[in-house]
């Protein structure tokens, strides 16, 4: 994959059983990235502190610190970082924590090679597509909220506080389809790169999140407005 | 759904089955007196012949014995029932744990297969990835065999090897041999006390229980591996305990450590790999030979010491000995007379 944001990446792998650890390391590696390896979580967190990375494949059950501690660290240092949870729990419930506490995938083990290695060149794509905008255009104003796309921090109304990747992500996304409806589908698309049916009750939890942030009155959203059985639409009226 | 599982718990079930129970017994005995006295009055008007005292006793008695069936039914409904919802239990804790220990091997092979079948891979490479995934192809044998293993214990189906044997000297070697199978060195594991008593014991089954504490032991202890195993007879009992310096065991845990597929998972401990069968097993095995284990740890990194405990044979729980050997006896002359066919 002869791109150049591709090659460069820097992949940090979390993963204490060492047979998949080596497996894993060696096709990461075979596909031109670089991969540091972290067998247990308080390694991981010490690599995370001590050099900057563009993708986190993170176990959940490793030692020391689990992999929901670990992306909370990561996200913290990092709130751009792309996240691939990697687990062999494989219930409802454990795929909305990861994907609530900012994981950007969830793969469960056993897993397809080839479906692993699609979805981290996805995951890199698009935060270099991330990036680019988010370098063009730092500073969004609506309305009586300012958000800055670099470091996800917002004024609402005069309170200060922090996006979380995910929200910031999908805020953006709106923005940049603004006036045009984004359906759910695409929304999991192309901000976590999935395409099940299971996390369409993710999609909407953070546009509730959203609207209590940005929204003046929740329950009759000016901004992010609902379109019947299709999805969302972000409009202000500066636009109109 | 869970207000109705409440509702229907089978402790309050019973309760109340034996409360309708007991109104029913009160009933049939207001029933009978009041009704006597009034048969007894149209008897004595009509003809004393009719209505004996006997016939009536026996009505008494014949209802009391069907009320008591009813009771013993309403038991046996009971127990089972409760059985039954253990098993259920049981199977979906057993459904969870053991899928989740199986996918990781599994995640393994597939990954190296996919690999093998995706790039061209050198023969050096190959020859390695082919190692890993026997690896863990023997890792998913020994999880298959250990639900095996189990099986054949809770069913009881294993064979009777129960003997008469010298508490120290089988304790000594089973540690020595368990010592040899992990690659122990000699100074690490200390031997000390005095066993010479007698107990009764299935060799193989003790050296899974002995296999298990020290494959335990040397899984928990960060650094150097350290084994303390002290024997001691009382008038009644064989005592072994054995002591590593570990990472010890929290308080909360200690309780839960026996049971099946039971896993402690500590965000701050090492994490091993395990069925959560192995502890399980010993307490089986030792209650086999009516004997009890027990943990105590004095917390985070102090190390953790097992006891077992086993009935001196002549002295304490002869009769089941007794049995444990006859049944042995019974079962080798059983083995023999299968050979001779």
């Amino acid at each position: 994959m002869g791109n150049d944001f591709v090659d460069k990446s820097r992949i940090l792998l979390v993963e204490d059983e060492e047979t998949l650890g080596l497996g894993l390391e060696f096709n990461l590696t075979e596909e031109g990235y670089e991969v540091i390896w972290a067998k247990n979580g308080k390694e991981a967190a010490q690599f995370i502190r001590s050099a900057e990375f563009d993708l986190i494949i993170l176990d959940i059950m490793v030692p020391y610190l689990d992999g929901f501690e670990i992306a909370k660290i990561a996200r913290r240092e990092y709130p751009r970082i792309p996240i691939l949870i990697l687990s062999a729990r494989a219930g409802v419930k454990d795929r909305i924590r990861g994907l609530e506490l900012g994981a950007d995938d969830y793969l469960t083990k056993p897993f397809h090679l080839q479906e692993l290695l699609l979805r981290v060149a996805g995951m890199l794509k698009r935060k270099a597509w991330y990036k680019d905008t988010a370098d063009q255009n730092p500073v969004f104003k609506f309305g009586r909220n300012e958000i800055d796309f670099r470091d996800f921090s917002c004024v609402a109304d005069r309170r200060q506080f922090q996006l979380t990747f995910h929200e910031a992500m999908v805020l953006k996304y709106l923005i940049d389809h603004r006036n045009t409806i984004v359906s759910r589908k695409d929304l999991l698309e192309n901000v976590w790169n999935t395409s099940s049916e299971i996390e369409t009750r993710t999609i909407d939890n953070f546009i509730m999140r959203l609207r209590k942030y940005f929204e003046p009155d929740p329950a009759q959203p000016v901004y992010i407005k609902s379109v019947r059985s299709v999805g969302y639409i972000f409009s202000t009226s500066e636009d109109e | 759904m869970k207000k109705r599982i409440g509702f229907l718990h089978p402790i309050l079930v019973f309760i109340m089955a034996q409360l309708a129970w007991l109104s029913l017994l009160g009933l049939w005995i207001y029933w009978y007196v009041s009704n006597y006295i009034i048969l007894k009055q149209v008897g004595d008007n009509l003809s004393p012949q009719i209505i004996t005292k006997g016939a009536n006793l026996l009505a008494l008695i014949i209802g009391l014995i069907m009320l008591v069936l009813l009771l013993w039914g309403m038991y046996l409904i009971f127990i089972f029932l409760n059985r039954q919802i253990n098993v259920t239990r049981f199977y979906d804790n057993f459904i969870a744990n053991f899928t989740h220990e199986l996918k990781s091997p599994l995640a393994t092979i597939q990954l190296y297969l996919e690999t093998l079948n995706l790039r061209k891979v050198s023969a050096e490479k190959q020859e390695e990835f082919i190692r890993l995934m026997l690896k863990d192809t023997y890792r998913l044998k020994n999880l298959i065999n250990s639900i095996l293993d189990m099986n054949v214990l809770e069913q009881q189906k294993a064979a009777l090897r129960y003997q008469v044997y010298e508490a120290g000297d089988m304790v000594t070697d089973l540690i020595k041999e368990s010592a040899e199978k992990f690659n122990l060195l000699e100074s690490s594991v200390k031997i000390s006390g005095n066993g010479s008593c007698e107990c009764v014991f299935d060799r193989a089954n003790m050296k899974t229980v002995f296999d298990n504490l020290i494959d335990n032991a040397i899984k928990y202890t960060e650094g150097e591996f350290e084994l303390a195993v002290r024997m001691r007879c009382n008038e009644k009992f064989f005592y072994v305990e054995l002591t590593d310096r570990g990472i010890g065991i929290p308080a909360k845990y200690q309780k839960r450590l026996f049971n099946k597929f039971f896993r402690v998972y500590q965000a701050d401990s090492p994490n091993v790999k395990g069925t959560g069968l192995g502890l399980y097993m010993a307490r089986e095995i030792m209650k086999h030979h009516n004997g009890k284990i027990s943990v105590f740890s004095k917390g985070k990194n102090l190390g953790t010491t097992f006891r077992l405990q086993f009935p001196i044979f002549g002295r304490t729980g002869n009769r089941y000995l007794k049995q444990l050997l006859k049944k042995t006896q019974k079962y080798e002359k059983e083995q023999d007379a299968g050979h001779g066919e």
